[in-house]
């Protein structure tokens, strides 16, 4: 379960403070696909961040299965993201003078577990890449290039998975090879997924439950059926 | 295929497009300051084509002075100046020998082979490879206090950056002065000058390699759950490798050059020997250290491709 109290984001921009999250209350259950959508600049991205504890909010507290982690140092964040969160990129971020494989067993090596070897190679046959393993991520298309992120992403075992943006440089037939993927793994493992989609057929196509950012604030919250044309308006702001 | 009619109601870019702005006086007046600063160089150089003119003939007759050049001092066993006692098998295979002919070999290799050409071109390699390692052994760290994005505090960063660009502005010739008074003529003190101006270069140029690599890397590898060592084992090392490996074999091939100059002042290696056949104007054994260090250096140059074609 992910809850948030309170929890805002003000940064300085110039000589202007200005809000890019206002105060937001909220719980995500667990095991499920929610999408995050929104037009740009509407904090997505700074919601998955805060999420990740890879920024900190300027108020409020978030608490991944009852621990705060607004209260965590470094290194209490860094053991948490390790053991209960992965984090999807829009552009992959792959280490590029390493191969495929190379790239998956990164959490392995970094949390010093064992039967890291094994696993690797399972989780790119998972994500169909087995033939690719060697290749390095210049080698790769940005599909296949994704595939790789999530499969060491998945490497880590996640409770939780983070994407931001995950399909926005990808075509349509490979966005929804990647999400596919996504949507297995969280049902068949459990894991609860956030992920920030651009389109609505995409939103509409894989998650159960939708929030609808405009401006920073929360316009639309609920399951996917639930997400109408007139809230599709409210929350890309559409009157026409 | 009709001809494209134009239509005069469509806006033209062209005609909508700024024109390009006027150059100002101040543009004119920082030209003819320019002219004015070339020329006072100029003058202040000294430069007079005149003289240049009449000196070639003179070039000409040094060039001639070293034809054919005298390969003599390496290829005759005289110059070696093998003891009595030992042959040449003795000194080359390392068996054990008699308590004086061992001695006496290590006193060859000591003190002899050196002064050699062979020797001489062997210690200037020496030098530079010793110089270069330990010139690495401390830019790595150091690269990563001087980078914005990896320095521990600000004021680290800027009292690294502040030493290595005070330190890099000595010339590896003046080091080497330095060097000799400290622990005395010889390759140590080459070495060492060696050592500390490429630490000082290699040590900015790793920083900036930092400085450039991918941000969104190393959010990924935070994002797995690593620490700030973890971080720059897997997400910074790997995207500066290239640069680190490449930075690396070319300072290589400058400490060689470098070395051969170092030479002049009695901080070992073959610059030493070429500076003594040219003061007892011996042209033509000269000519023969010059080619023996292009060849040298032309092989370093290859090898060193040859190695970053393989891993960069």
């Amino acid at each position: 379960m992910i809850e948030l109290r309170g929890v805002s984001k003000t940064v300085q921009s110039g000589d202007h403070p200005l809000t890019i999250l206002h105060p937001l209350d909220y719980a995500i259950p667990s095991g499920q696909f929610v999408a995050v959508v929104g037009p740009s600049g509407s904090g997505k991205s700074t919601l998955l961040g805060l999420l990740a504890g890879l920024d900190a909010p300027t108020t409020g507290e978030i608490r991944i299965d009852g621990v705060d982690i607004t209260q965590l140092t470094e290194d209490g964040l860094a053991k948490l993201r390790g053991e209960k969160i992965g984090f999807v990129f829009q552009f992959f971020h792959l280490v590029p003078s390493l191969t495929a494989f190379e790239n998956v067993l990164i959490p392995m090596e970094i949390s010093g577990r064992r039967d890291a070897v094994p696993r690797a190679r399972q989780l790119l046959e998972e994500v169909g890449l087995t033939e690719r393993a060697h290749h390095y991520p210049s080698q790769l298309s940005g599909g296949e290039q994704q595939r790789v992120a999530i499969a060491r992403t998945l490497m880590q075992q996640p409770a939780i998975i983070l994407a931001d943006e995950p399909v926005s440089s990808l075509d349509p037939r490979l966005s929804r090879v990647v999400l596919d993927i996504l949507k297995r793994v969280c049902r068949e493992d459990g894991i609860t997924a956030v992920v920030s989609l651009h389109t609505l057929e995409l939103t509409r196509g894989y998650s159960d439950r939708v929030i609808g950012l405009q401006q920073g604030r929360i316009v639309f919250d609920g399951p996917t059926p639930q997400l109408s044309d007139a809230a599709v308006d409210a929350i890309y702001h559409r009157h026409d | 295929m009709p001809e494209p009619t134009h239509q005069p109601n469509l806006p033209d870019i062209l005609l909508e497009a700024p024109t390009p702005p006027r150059r100002s006086r101040s543009f004119y007046a920082s030209l003819l300051l320019a002219v004015l600063v070339l020329g006072w160089s100029i003058h202040g150089a000294k430069i007079r084509p005149g003289e240049l003119l009449d000196g070639i003939p003179q070039i000409f007759l040094t060039l001639g002075r070293m034809f054919p050049p005298d390969f003599s001092k390496i290829t005759e066993s005289k110059n070696y100046f093998l003891p009595d006692t030992l042959s040449w098998r003795d000194l080359l295979v390392p068996l054990p020998l008699a308590d004086e002919q061992a001695r006496t070999r290590q006193r060859w290799w000591d003190n002899t082979f050196p002064q050699t050409v062979i020797g001489a071109t062997l210690e200037t390699v020496q030098m530079a490879l010793a110089g270069t390692f330990l010139a690495l052994l401390v830019a790595f760290p150091v690269g990563f206090l001087a980078a914005r994005n990896t320095t521990p505090h600000r004021f680290v960063y800027y009292g690294v950056r502040t030493f290595l660009n005070l330190v890099r502005t000595i010339p590896d010739l003046a080091l080497g002065l330095l060097f000799v008074a400290a622990v005395g003529l010889g390759a140590f003190a080459g070495t060492l000058a060696l050592a500390v101006h490429t630490a000082t270069v290699l040590g900015k140029l790793l920083s900036e390699s930092v400085e450039n690599i991918d941000e969104g890397v190393v959010e990924a590898i935070r994002a797995t759950g690593a620490g700030y060592t973890q971080i720059l084992s897997f997400a910074v090392l790997p995207q500066i490798l290239p640069d680190l490996i490449s930075f690396t074999l070319y300072r290589l091939e400058t400490n060689i050059r470098a070395a051969s100059v170092l030479g002049l002042i009695g901080a070992g290696g073959i610059g030493y020997l070429m500076n003594t056949s040219f003061r007892t104007f011996q042209y033509q054994e000269a000519a023969a250290i010059v080619l023996v260090l292009i060849a040298l250096v032309m092989l370093v140059d290859y090898l060193s491709s040859r190695l970053r074609a393989r891993v960069v």
